[in-house]
């Protein structure tokens, strides 16, 4: 018989240790695997830091606000006078959450069709070589930063509302809600349209099958198939249109009142966004104008967060939920 | 491997940013002014003038409101403040409470004009008709002898100086009516007054120029001579606020006396301002 | 017929689909498009000698012997039409002597201030000067020819005063005789009627050729150059040729404005024969050609941003946000990696999903107030730097906006790459470590930077949370990363509502919204072809 062979090599530099070891043999490596998964979770932890100093922080300044003021006063009036004379100032709020909703009403009242036909068109009408060119575009889109859009807004589209649409004023709701739509667009459209698409062939070949036209089987099939997702989208949109800033600072007006019929567009609202922007600069450390600025802050937080968990929500019913997916 | 020299030049920038960071913010004076938009041009200019002379000295100016300079002086986040109003005695409280003495120096004077668009044909009011139509009692340039457009009132934010000065001047205890809208700077007043037929603001004298009309108040029209004279109601000084009286010989005293030399207040006037002395 | 009305209603479905991506797209480039067009205009214009002056003098970049020669060719025009205005001037309007004759008492102060004389002769010679100032200002003011040419008589007496010779003050026997002669054939009485106009037509052509050679410099740069674009100077042109007045329309309504030629204006006195030369010669005057501007990317601004470049903004951007992906990265791959290969399923994997989540979604301007609250007011006294807005504050702000960004991307790239990686290196025997930084970590690289990529152009588009935390409107290059700086954001903001000289120059305005879009499109154009590539070697697998 001959010899076994012999798989001896020249062991190459690093593998001069055995190959199988028991936590035993290598209590070093193994130390040191643990130590490391260790610092690698506190390191990951930062995240879960940030958010509870976020929240830490915030509600540590708007706390004094709350304290100090009732709540039926902040959330009641419409009086926002934070500059006047000591004593005096008052510190309704009404204002400027009801000017945030108008400002993202009007944009999703535009943006939502327009989103969600453009999703269709992407996911069902144009050809797939054209969707792949096409879908990068849209995120490009998404990118553009707000100052831009908010320059066109002062620059271009409020000289024309005045000159030819007659309004009193160019910076008004019809101007932030135009254009914060464009902004939401490409939100809406890459979301609604990622859960068109993971509606699956099959869904929509049954409907042809059944004799539907294109129109019907999107109106009445797939739509409300993946209606988790297109309602995730439009609550994203909201987000964005909600926490958009600079655009709404320099083309809303920024007069802290409801608008007086309820429909006149073209009147200035302040949101709140905005007026954090505006005033924060003036706010020496501990006045009560400070806190309840971080009230404000607070309040946009909260409600953020709470379209943020409803977003969640609805992906992950889309995701796990009801009919066929592939 | 690549990973690790990937790494291994992160690190390496990051360290040379920072060593280079701490090396240099100690041997720069750096001077921070931060407030009025109305003082701000002059502020520039003075900066751009002194690039020259003191070239070792970092000067950055923010324009966002003589409010906002004040918190940052009493803050100690700036050196000088510039402000188109006196300190309120809270202000002057906070300060004193934080150690901050605050000292004024007045580099020039200023008034603070009423424009509309040089298309409305009403040449003056009253400080009562400004009020009026800031308080909403008047609504239509008809009622005043205009052209039937409504009236757009157009104010300063809070923040700013202007805003102040105008409230002390004409508004006395009301307050603006709701539908007043806010914009955060003088550029921005004079370039709503000058795209809206139908707009009134309130401005420095720095930013009329002949795309607005500065309408004459209680008779009285705003110039160089009738401010300087203290006719023209609406007259007030413009102020530069340190932590107590500067050193001499430090920039910031430079600074600071810039107005009184014969360049300073060439560069006041060339800004529309009105220089202090009829140097 | 039902069939009918369904297809037509599909007809019109799709009809309306394709109208809202028409519409959606026409909205973007009619947004975007005037925007990089007219921000082109900052870089590739028509710039006129002025420009290329402006240059050579505050920039030291050019050819001077070129330069030279053109203002000799612009200058034999030029002088003309200066020469039109001062003979006009000097009976019409002499602010420009009022001003001299006051700078020679002063000057003269000065003199005497040097001599070593008693100080009661230093006081009556000034006394003496301010006096003979005065009289010359006085007659210069009034409209009265008999009155003025007193006052000039008087002064003139002065000429042979001993203590006066050899002195500045000689100036004023200077400025007498000439303001004597030239009021000597003019009718004073007409003043009132040309002084405003004469004034407007003189800062017109200031504004378009630049101030007079020969006086001294005015404080301002921007004063001290013409119209440095062809677009500028057609429009100081037309503000040559034509006064712009209000005219009444009827009652109650406003005003109306009609254009009226200066050569009506000013028919029949000397300055007529200015504006045909003007009109005819401006070329001439200055001699525009095209120009291909690329500094302006690397430029800094003079006279707040009314020329220049944004050189400071692009350097502070770049700063920040490359400061901000050095913070995010690490926490981020290091997150992605921990999520996909050490956690379970359990609680705390959910709570850090949740966190993230919630990072995501937390508006702009709250990232803007806690970077505020805890980097600017707490974190980094606490470390020992000054107190006040820094490049570290607003990188830290904005690496923690960009987080959940970094960490998605570096999820899906570590989860795209083959299990048959991982398993063959763990196969060989590493460790998971080992496996995961070696094999795993190079193979999602291209996402990881994708995503990195992606972030850095999110970073540099932000604006709420620098404002409080980094950002400020004029500042000089940073020199330490614990200064505030400018940035493209920022100053987008602040010239298109708060900069009065941006108004002027609105080519700045623009240009500086292009280039921050442009670097934001730039970087997100750079991501997804990196992405297309890393697909298509995936699939090559």
């Amino acid at each position: 018989m001959e010899d076994a062979p012999q798989f001896v090599a020249e062991p190459a530099a690093g593998f001069n240790r055995p190959l199988l070891l028991s936590a035993g043999r290598d209590r070093f490596g193994w130390a040191l695997g643990h130590l490391g998964r260790a610092v690698l979770g506190l390191i990951t932890g930062t995240s879960v830091l940030a958010v509870v100093l976020i929240f830490v922080f915030i509600v540590r300044e708007a706390w004094p606000f709350f304290a100090q003021r009732s709540l039926a006063e902040a959330f009641g009036s419409t009086q926002w006078y934070p500059q006047a004379a000591a004593g005096q100032e008052q510190f309704g709020m009404l204002a400027l959450i009801v000017g945030s909703l108008y400002v993202t009403a009007g944009a999703l009242v535009l943006a939502v069709p327009l989103g969600i036909l453009t999703a269709v068109v992407l996911s069902d009408i144009v050809p797939f070589g054209l969707r792949q060119a096409i879908k990068p575009v849209v995120e490009l889109l998404a990118a553009i930063p707000s100052v831009a859009f908010g320059f066109f807004a002062v620059k271009v589209l409020a000289p024309f509302m005045q000159t030819h649409l007659g309004f009193t004023t160019g910076a008004n709701i019809l101007n932030s809600s135009l254009v914060l739509a464009v902004m939401a667009i490409p939100t809406i459209v890459s979301v609604a349209e990622d859960s068109l698409w993971a509606v699956g062939r099959d869904l929509r070949e049954a409907s042809f099958a059944c004799g539907a036209t294109r129109a019907e089987t999107l109106v009445k099939v797939v739509i409300p198939a993946a209606h988790n997702g297109i309602l995730a989208a439009i609550v994203l949109g909201m987000m964005r249109a909600i926490g958009e800033t600079m655009l709404v600072w320099m083309a809303s007006g920024n007069a802290a009142q409801i608008p007086s019929p309820w429909w006149d567009l073209s009147q200035s609202v302040r949101t709140m966004t905005a007026t954090i922007a505006g005033e924060m600069g003036e706010t020496p450390q501990g006045s009560i104008q400070r806190h309840a600025l971080f009230a404000v802050g607070l309040i946009l937080l909260v409600f953020s967060l709470g379209l943020n968990l409803l977003t969640e929500t609805l992906l992950r019913r889309a995701k796990t939920g009801k009919g066929d997916r592939r | 491997m690549r990973t690790a020299l990937k790494a291994a030049l992160v690190v390496a920038v990051m360290v040379v940013l920072g060593a280079v960071g701490t090396a240099v913010a100690g041997e720069q004076a750096a001077i921070q002014i931060e407030g009025s938009t109305t003082v701000g041009p002059i502020a520039d200019a003075f900066v751009e003038a002194f690039a020259s002379s003191h070239p070792n000295v970092t000067m950055t100016v923010k324009k966002t409101g003589s409010g906002d300079g004040a918190a940052a002086l009493i803050d100690g986040r700036c050196q000088i403040a510039t402000m188109s109003r006196f300190m309120k005695p809270e202000e002057f409280a906070k300060a004193v409470a934080n150690g901050v003495m605050p000292v004024a120096h007045a580099v020039a004077m200023d008034g603070v004009c009423v424009i509309v668009h040089p298309s409305n044909p009403v040449k003056g009011l009253t400080t009562q008709q400004v009020r009026d139509i800031y308080t909403g009692k008047l609504t239509n340039w008809s009622q005043l002898g205009g052209p039937d457009l409504p009236i757009v009132a157009i104010s300063r934010d809070t923040s700013s100086g202007t805003y102040e000065s105008f409230t002390h001047f004409v508004m006395g205890k009301d307050k603006m009516a709701q539908q007043v809208e806010y914009v955060n700077s003088n550029p921005q007043c004079h370039a709503r007054v000058e795209a809206t037929a139908g707009a009134v603001a309130y401005v420095g004298l720095g930013f009329v120029d002949d795309k607005v009309k500065a309408l004459d108040i209680n008779g009285v029209a705003p110039s160089r001579a009738t401010i300087a004279s203290g006719k023209y109601p609406m007259s007030r000084p413009l102020f530069l606020f340190t932590n107590g009286y500067p050193e001499l010989g430090t920039p910031i005293f430079d600074f600071c006396t810039f107005h009184l030399t014969e360049k300073g207040q060439e560069i006041v006037e060339a800004k529309g301002f009105v220089a202090l002395t009829a140097y | 017929m039902r069939t009918r009305l369904r297809q037509i209603a599909n007809t019109l479905f799709t009809l309306a689909a394709l109208a809202s991506v028409v519409l959606v797209v026409a909205a973007l480039v009619g947004i975007l498009l005037p925007m990089i067009w007219r921000g082109s205009g900052a870089v590739a214009f028509q710039g006129t000698v002025e420009f290329r002056r402006m240059q050579i003098e505050q920039l030291g970049r050019g050819d001077r012997k070129a330069l030279q020669e053109e203002m000799e060719q612009a200058n034999r025009l030029r002088d003309q039409a200066w020469g039109m205005l001062d003979r006009f001037a000097a009976a019409m309007d002499p602010s420009d002597l009022v001003t001299r004759v006051r700078q020679l008492h002063r000057e003269f102060s000065t003199q005497i201030d040097n001599r070593d004389l008693r100080r009661d002769q230093t006081t009556q010679l000034k006394s003496l000067s301010r006096s003979l100032r005065d009289k010359l200002l006085a007659a210069m003011d009034t409209q009265d020819t008999s009155a003025a040419t007193a006052n000039l008589d008087e002064v003139l007496s002065h000429a042979e005063d001993g203590p006066l010779r050899g002195t500045v003050a000689a100036g004023y026997f200077d400025a007498a005789r000439h303001y004597r002669d030239a009021i000597s054939g003019v009718d004073l009485a007409r003043r009132d009627q040309y002084v405003e106009p004469y004034r407007q037509v003189r800062s017109a052509v200031e504004a378009l050729l630049g101030p007079r050679p020969g006086k001294p410099l005015p404080a301002l740069v921007m004063q001290r150059y013409g119209a440095t674009r062809w677009d500028q100077a057609r429009e100081h042109l037309a503000n040559v040729l034509w006064a712009r007045e209000w005219v009444a329309d009827g009652p109650g309504r406003p005003l109306r404005q009609v254009a009226v030629p200066r050569e009506q204006q000013f028919a029949g006195t000397e300055l007529a024969g200015l504006f045909p030369l003007m009109r005819d010669n401006a070329a001439g005057m200055l001699l525009p050609r095209w120009t291909f501007y690329w500094q302006y990317f690397i430029d800094d601004s003079l006279s707040g941003h009314y020329f220049g470049g944004v050189g400071p903004e692009v350097i502070g951007t770049l700063l920040i946000t490359v400061l901000a992906i050095l913070f995010a990265m690490p926490i981020g791959v290091i997150t992605a990696g921990y999520l996909i290969e050490c956690a379970g399923d359990g609680p705390l994997t959910r709570l850090l999903r949740m966190c993230i989540n919630t990072l995501a979604g937390v508006p702009s301007i709250v990232f803007g107030l806690f970077g505020l609250a805890f980097f600017v007011i707490y974190l980094l006294p606490k470390l020992g730097a000054p107190q006040g807005s820094s490049i570290v504050s607003g990188a830290m702000t904005l690496a923690l906006l960009v987080l959940p960004v970094v960490i998605r991307a570096s999820e899906e790239a570590i989860r795209s790459v083959p299990s048959s990686y991982r398993e063959a290196s763990l196969a060989l025997g590493a460790s998971r470590l080992h496996c995961f930084v070696t094999v795993t970590l190079p193979a999602a690289m291209p996402g990881i930077l994708t995503g990195l990529i992606l972030s850095m152009s999110r970073a540099a588009g932000e604006t709420a949370p620098i404002l409080f935390t980094a950002a400020v409107a004029m500042g000089p290059v940073p020199s330490s990363l614990l200064e505030p700086t400018r940035t493209l954001s920022y100053s987008s903001y602040d010239m298109a509502v708060g900069d009065r000289m941006a108004a002027m120059a609105p080519h700045n305005q623009y240009g500086m919204v292009m280039t921050l879009v442009g670097i934001v499109l730039l970087l997100n154009i750079v991501a997804i072809v990196l992405r297309g590539r890393m697909a298509r070697k995936l699939r090559g697998q």
